[in-house]
């Protein structure tokens, strides 16, 4: 009988190993849809960031959850999870002043700082090197 | 309360507590997982940060990144840890075979990663785009030092074509008129003089006059990087591909070296990480792996399942963003 039960719980899990796996493949193809020409929002690239991550916060979830057993497990996993995302958040967060003070303070936080264009590249000089000399564009 | 205890004559049994109600060899491996989680949680945080804040970052298109490769790739790594967590069931039920064989196919998943991760780095690198300086041929601007290393560049590629020109021409002087070692010799000349014209033409005009402008400069860089149209609207290839003789000329890709580093530094440690997983299949492959490898088989699969959860975080940052 305890071992029929066992038996079954065994089966059971790979039947969710399969399911996880499915959702994580469904779950890729729908970040990846992001690249293809159907996806609606290629105009606000912040929209398809947001996405992916979301999918990729999820993707991680699952694989925590159901493939590493987290669900399962006792509550020592927060004792051993936590801290270290809590250090890692924070060291993300100590990085930010980092984005911020690159850039010419009073100019609404999109000019870059005089220092740095110096060496860095020049926005304004990219849609040079991405699109052809006008006349071969404009021919044919 | 001991001492009560021994006053009626009983024995104190102390029993072993683990701090944790877990074997020490999971311990370990969860304990080595949250300094890992810190190791890319510190990588992916400055990449961020560097993307955001570059003034420009390079399309995946200028540097040779692949999006539907980069996918592919999430794909072989999800079906590795789907093959690792089912080699641990395997093992669970005491069931050897089955165990060997996923894990055999958690290591040859891993193998065809690691097989287009080295693809896609030898797709980048034969373009010029390294990490280091002496071999990228990334410039940031189109300016004086991009055109001075597009001349240098030009020195290497026109100083055998000249030293070969004045050797056939040395050659000529011997060969008797109208002979047939003669004709080849004239025929070499002109393939020679036809590929210093085409140097003169696409590249010396452009980086030698001294007039030149960041246009004419990022013109030239566009004729380099991606097919172009001319004057009369004929599509040729990229220079170096048209003349295979001008390969290495130096690109301006803007934010193209702080990709470069950003890129071959997060994926070079994941690709590492890889490569650590798979030596230590390779080290249990061979042992049967029954009901008495499962504390083994489930430490490297939680290693495993990191290593596929990096990548589900830099596929997107690195591909897609």
């Amino acid at each position: 009988m305890a071992a029929s039960h066992s038996h079954e719980t065994e089966a059971h899990s790979t039947r969710v190993y399969w399911q996880v796996f499915l959702a994580l493949t469904v779950l890729t193809g729908a970040s990846f849809f992001t690249y293809s020409s159907y996806w609606p929002f290629h105009d606000t690239p912040a929209v398809g960031w947001t996405f992916m991550m979301a999918v990729s916060v999820t993707k991680a979830m699952l694989v925590m959850l159901f493939f590493m057993h987290l669900k399962y497990e006792a509550n020592w996993k927060y004792v051993l999870t936590i801290p270290a995302t809590v250090m890692a958040i924070f060291l993300i967060v100590a990085l930010v002043p980092d984005v911020m003070w690159r850039y010419e303070p009073g100019a609404g936080g999109s000019q870059p700082s005089v220092e740095r264009l110096r060496h860095a590249a020049n926005p304004h000089e990219a849609p040079l090197l991405r699109s052809p000399a006008p006349h071969e564009s404009s021919a044919h | 309360m001991a001492q009560a205890a021994e006053a009626h004559g009983h024995h104190i049994h102390l029993q072993y507590q683990p701090a944790l109600p877990l074997p020490n060899g999971k311990l370990f491996l969860w304990l080595f997982l949250s300094t890992e989680i810190m190791f890319f949680a510190a990588l992916i945080g400055v990449y961020v940060v560097l993307r955001f804040g570059a003034p420009v970052w390079p399309r995946p298109h200028d540097v040779h990144l692949s999006e539907p490769i980069g996918a592919f790739n999430t794909f072989v790594l999800i079906c590795s840890s789907l093959c690792i967590v089912l080699a641990l069931e395997g093992a669970k039920r005491d069931n050897p075979s089955a165990a060997k064989f996923w894990l055999v196919m958690t290591f040859l998943l891993g193998s065809v990663f690691l097989v287009v991760k080295a693809y896609e780095y030898e797709a980048k690198f034969s373009h010029g785009i390294y990490p280091w300086k002496p071999h990228s041929l990334i410039y940031e601007r189109p300016d004086v030092y991009y055109a001075s290393a597009v001349r240098t560049r030009m020195v290497e590629i026109t100083t055998p074509l000249v030293q070969q020109r004045g050797q056939i021409q040395e050659q000529l002087k011997s060969a008797e008129p109208g002979s047939p070692q003669r004709a080849q010799l004239e025929a070499q000349l002109q393939q020679v003089d036809q590929k210093l014209a085409v140097c003169d033409q696409y590249v010396l005009s452009v980086v030698n006059d001294p007039l030149v402008t960041p246009e004419k400069l990022a013109q030239l860089s566009y004729r380099i990087m991606h097919p172009w149209k001319d004057e009369q609207g004929n599509l040729h290839p990229p220079l170096g591909e048209e003349f295979p003789f001008l390969h290495g000329l130096p690109m301006v890709i803007p934010g193209g070296n702080l990709w470069a580093s950003t890129y071959f530094t997060l994926t070079g440690f994941h690709a590492a990480h890889v490569l650590v997983g798979l030596i230590a299949f390779a080290f249990f492959l061979p042992k049967r792996l029954g009901q008495e490898r499962t504390v083994h088989l489930e430490a490297l699969g939680l290693y495993w399942h990191f290593v596929d959860i990096v990548w589900i975080f830099l596929f997107p940052l690195l591909y897609l963003f």
